[in-house]
């Protein structure tokens, strides 16, 4: 009997020493992978850096890339990320400056004239590989914009130049562009029509230098690597790891070395996550970082340094006007209008400072003849009168022959704050006008694929500034614009807009914006939400960054490190 | 040989008395349902859990009947409020643009032009000699040493820029404001704070249409009035939550009940017919279900909804059902088909058959009364399972279409604001753990309970 129990109890022991043995090598296992693990992370993350935000020993400024730019060959670049980085390693003729004033840059002085324009290159602006900047390069980067092989999607902006429009549409040759090198330091552009803001528009990245052998040797693939651009701008793309990380280091060859203070910029994350730039910025790992609605009160309560700026965009719904459409209904469009009120949804919904209410098509800091151009024509904007508003819903009833509409398709973009408003304007219909509407949320390229084939009833949309001109937003609607979404046809409007192109006064252009502004209130073809703007942290060590409403944004290139 | 004479009486063909002591020593019988309820009621978890079962059916179908509220009406008053906020407000003359003249008494520095409210908090100053801009922040904290101004507000250029109306998003609170004046070239000149008590306010017409007051006569600028309860607070768009929620749990529940039901009753029907059947068909069928568990879930989702012509906007829940329904009967069917394979052997099934049964019978009689256990568990279980996909697809926005609600969507939206509003979170959060759970313990308890080799055992 007490043999059994003996032999029990060593069983059940060498059961317990074995399991105590499993266990130890389970846990010792666990404990190398982990170290393992952390050792492979260290590896890669010394890469992008463990540093700081700052470093003033090394100059070094790590900051972050709201997405990953598609490619880097400026005469096909869309985006405004593109642009950012675009705007710190490659110079156009002109480029703004920290006061956002446009200054010289690849040329020395210019002259414009009705029907052209001239500018003199200076002879110390280099690529990076040491030769000069010329005259040739800009005529062949033209060239290479408005090229219909190549299919720039800004290639419009090219148009000013003549013959541009009828090079991108394949019906002359690119040799017959409107721009010549007189000699390796002075270029010369004809314009298609008389132009009052061509200085305005070579500061745009599709205006940008390219030189035409080492594009040619790229093969198709310039700018998709950081050794597959050439630089000319105050900083050099040192590395680009796809998806992860760019780095850019000073410029030695750069014409005006004093201009860059920081030695390296390290854009060291790619995120559009501003809950992980917010964090990022926390951990002291970036030194600036965007603020939602939801971030500001725990801003405030870390005693950060908040700052605030209007990108100049503006946001709208707009209609699609195609026949058919119950929205193309002037009357439907007009009850519309006259049930929202955009300051409750800035003050109430939105809730971020520096938004302003949207009236009008034009954002309040576009200069007009001596002052700001909503001073001088004020959009006189209705307001908000439900009455008013169910007359005009009865007159759409009447004249489209219903008792009843059908749900409206709002379509929407999928980021928070689309969603926020898509869901705002919904109970705002249904409660004020009795409408329904069903949201379309889409991410972005599906939304734009909709918004062009027409497949929608209103759509949350909104345009940035491309070139510091209310035409800019003054032709948006107009019958021929690619990017007039709803098609808006009206005869009446595309007049104003072609005085505003054609017109060399100041006042009559002005004027014309005026009555195009009158013209979208008064049949209402958007309805104005808001002007957005952008509330940010910083570094209390980083000063000098610029944020702007036209170029690049945001601008690290007179950036430096204080202590 | 002696005759034997046998004398029988009358008596003696009398039938036997009913012994009404024998059978008063043992216990009723008990049903297998009687029994199984017995045990399910010594499980206190279990009680418990279906009690909070029935509660959210309940809360679910009665709530909206006791709690009227329309779950997609916005209180643009009242934003992200959380649960028993202070609700009072007082009446004021409706907005009007500010002219810029002041109705306090003149005073010295940054001061207010009129009594702060929710609606407009209006500030005035004195010009700084050499001003070129003025910039007015707001903070929910004291400036302080280190200049924490909080949110710039605005920047206002010229000398004579000395007033700021500010509009945004006030709530009953205390503000502090600060003035901070620049010269031409952005140096600063002089800087002044000021705190500021703003209080509730609604206008007469805003109280009207709200309700909370019957006709314009009723009050007079000045009165009190409260305004709209919400006992779980609003949400970012001031919907009141509790009506939401219960709304969500329509949603939620209807996925949660009538997708396992119908695949579990699927799943038995297809399980057991293979099970009894056997043999090449039996093959067949099972690898069929194989087939249809390597389908995945999510594509089949989106393929329905497309094949439904279900347009964006509308709400995903049919496909959603569909697609549950046709993709997760295999487990269930495996299940079944395995217990049956045993039951078919059983000793008690060809005695059954020897006395004549017909299937029909073995299966109606045996079969699935002895399966009903791994049944019962596989539905209950099934529901939480069921409850988190609807709540896993309306998070990532494949479910309900906005302004419906449901517990998943509700938390994708409560999450964004999860560290200044928590109760956007918690409350649908909450919903589905407490569900979850519940339905997890009641299967727990319904297993043991059923278990028919457990019968009767106490």
């Amino acid at each position: 009997m007490s043999d059994a129990i003996t032999s029990e109890d060593s069983l059940t022991r060498a059961a317990g020493r074995q399991l105590l043995t499993f266990a130890f090598f389970a846990i010792a296992g666990i404990a190398l992978l982990m170290v393992g693990l952390a050792w492979a992370s260290s590896l890669t993350g010394a890469a992008s850096g463990g540093n700081n935000a700052v470093d003033p020993e090394t100059g070094t400024l790590t900051v972050f890339l709201r997405e990953e730019p598609p490619q880097l060959n400026s005469s096909l670049s869309t985006d405004q990320v593109s642009g950012s980085v675009l705007g710190h390693v490659i110079e156009g003729l002109l480029r703004y400056d920290e006061h956002n004033r446009l200054v010289t840059a690849v040329a020395e002085r210019w002259e414009i004239r009705e029907h052209g324009a001239t500018f003199w290159l200076r002879q110390d602006a280099l690529w990076s590989d040491g030769e000069p900047v010329t005259a040739h390069d800009f005529v062949f980067a033209w060239k290479t914009g408005l090229d219909p092989a190549n299919a720039s999607e800004y290639a419009f902006i090219l148009y000013a130049i003549k013959n541009g429009e009828a090079i991108n549409r394949g019906e002359l040759p690119t040799s017959t562009i409107g721009a010549r090198a007189i000699d390796d330091h002075t270029l010369e552009v004809d314009f298609e029509r008389p132009l009052a803001y061509f200085d305005k528009l070579v500061a745009f990245s599709t205006y940008a230098p390219l030189r035409e052998d080492f594009y040619l040797a790229t093969s198709g693939a310039y700018g998709a690597d950081a050794d597959k651009i050439l630089y000319n701008g105050p900083f050099v793309i040192e590395s680009w790891v796809h998806g992860a990380s760019l780095r850019m280091r000073k410029n030695p060859l750069y014409w005006d070395r004093e201009r860059a203070k920081v030695e390296v910029i390290d854009f060291a994350y790619i995120t559009s996550d501003a809950n992980a730039t917010l964090n990022l910025f926390k951990d002291d790992k970036i030194a600036y970082a965007t603020l939602q609605a939801e971030n500001l009160n725990n801003a405030m309560e870390q005693r950060w340094h908040i700052d605030r700026f209007m990108d100049g965009s503006v946001f709208y719904i707009e209609f699609n006007h195609r026949e058919g459409r119950l929205t193309a209904n002037h009357h439907l469009r007009k009850a519309m209008q006259l049930a929202t009120d955009s300051a409750e949804l800035v003050y109430k919904v939105t809730k971020l400072p520096g938004y302003l209410p949207g009236e009008s098509l034009f954002p309040v800091w576009l200069q007009g003849v001596d002052g700001y151009l909503r001073e001088e024509y004020p959009a006189n904007y209705p307001a908000m009168d439900l009455e008013q508003a169910r007359w005009h819903l009865e007159q759409a009833k009447a004249e489209l022959g219903i008792d009843e509409f059908p749900p409206l398709v709002l379509l929407t973009g999928d980021n928070p704050i689309s969603n926020i408003q898509a869901e705002y304007y919904q109970q705002v219909f249904r409660k004020n006008l009795g409408l329904d509407l069903k949201i379309d949320k889409q991410i972005f390229k599906q939304r734009l694929a909709k918004m062009l084939s027409g497949d929608f009833d209103l759509v949350l949309a909104g345009w940035g500034p491309d070139y510091d001109d209310p035409l800019t937003f003054g032709d948006l609607f107009a019958s021929w614009n690619l990017n007039n979404r709803g098609q808006y046809r009206n005869p009446e409007l595309d007049k104003w807009v072609r005085v505003a192109q054609n017109e060399q006064d100041t006042k009559a252009r002005m004027d014309a914006f005026g009555e195009i502004q009158r013209i979208i209130i008064d049949d209402a073809v958007i309805l104005p939400g808001y002007e957005r703007g952008v509330t940010y942290v910083t570094h209390p060590q980083m000063k000098g960054m610029v944020r702007r409403a036209v170029g690049p944004d945001p601008d690290f290139t007179n950036a430096w490190i204080e202590g | 040989m002696a005759e034997l004479q046998v004398r029988l009486t009358a008596a003696d063909f009398e039938p036997l008395h009913t012994d009404q002591e024998i059978h008063s020593l043992s216990r009723p019988s008990l049903s297998y349902w009687q029994d199984a309820w017995i045990r399910l009621k010594a499980n206190t978890r279990a009680i418990l859990s279906l009690y909070i079962v029935l509660g959210l059916l309940a809360f679910t179908v009665l709530g909206p009947l006791v709690w009227d509220v329309d779950p997609a009406a916005q209180d643009v008053d009242q934003i992200s409020l959380p649960p028993g906020a202070d609700r009072t407000a007082t009446i004021v003359a409706p907005y009007a643009p500010w002219s810029g003249g002041s109705v306090l008494p003149a005073a010295e520095g940054l001061r207010l032009a009129e009594t702060p409210n929710s609606e407009n908090v209006r500030l005035l100053w004195d010009p700084v000699p050499g001003a070129a801009s003025y910039s007015v922040y707001r903070s929910l904290f004291d400036v302080g040493e280190d200049r924490a101004l909080g949110l710039p507000l605005v920047d206002l250029f010229g000398a004579d820029a000395v007033r700021f109306e500010d509009r945004l998003d006030l709530s009953p609170r205390t503000y502090h404001y600060s003035v901070l004046a620049r010269d031409a070239d952005g140096t600063e000149l002089d800087f002044q704070t000021l705190e500021v008590q703003v209080s509730r306010v609604i206008t007469a017409e805003q109280a009207l249409e709200r309700g909370l007051i019957d006709s314009l006569n009723d009050v007079q600028i000045g009165d009190e009035v409260l305004m709209p309860l919400h006992p779980f607070g609003t949400d970012y768009l001031g919907r009141d939550m509790l009506s939401r929620l219960m709304h969500g749990a329509r949603v939620s529940l209807f996925i949660g009940i009538a997708a396992p039901l119908l695949y579990v009753l699927f799943g038995v029907f297809y399980g057991s017919t293979a099970g009894f059947i056997g043999g090449r068909i039996d093959q067949a069928l099972m690898r069929f279900a194989d087939f249809v568990v390597a389908l995945p879930f999510l594509l089949f989702m989106i393929l329905f909804k497309i094949a439904f012509g279900i347009g964006p906007g509308e709400s995903g829940i049919l496909p959603m059902l569909v697609a549950l329904v046709l993709l997760s009967w295999p487990a269930t069917s495996r299940l079944v088909r395995g217990q049956i394979l045993q039951i078919r052997e059983e000793g008690y099934i060809n005695a059954s058959r020897l006395l004549g049964a017909k299937n029909g019978y073995l299966v109606v009689r045996h079969m699935i009364p002895n399966t009903m256990g791994v049944i019962l568990v596989t539905l209950t279980f099934a529901v939480p399972s069921a409850i988190f996909t609807e709540a896993f697809l309306s998070f990532i926005g494949m479910g309900v279409a906005p302004p419906t609600p449901s517990w998943g969507s509700m938390c994708n939206e409560g999450i964004k604001t999860m560290l200044t509003t928590p109760h956007e979170l918690i409350f649908p959060a909450l919903f589905i753990s407490i569900t979850v759970l519940a339905f997890n313990l009641l299967g727990d308890g319904l297993r043991d309970a059923l278990d028919a080799r457990m019968r009767s055992t106490e």
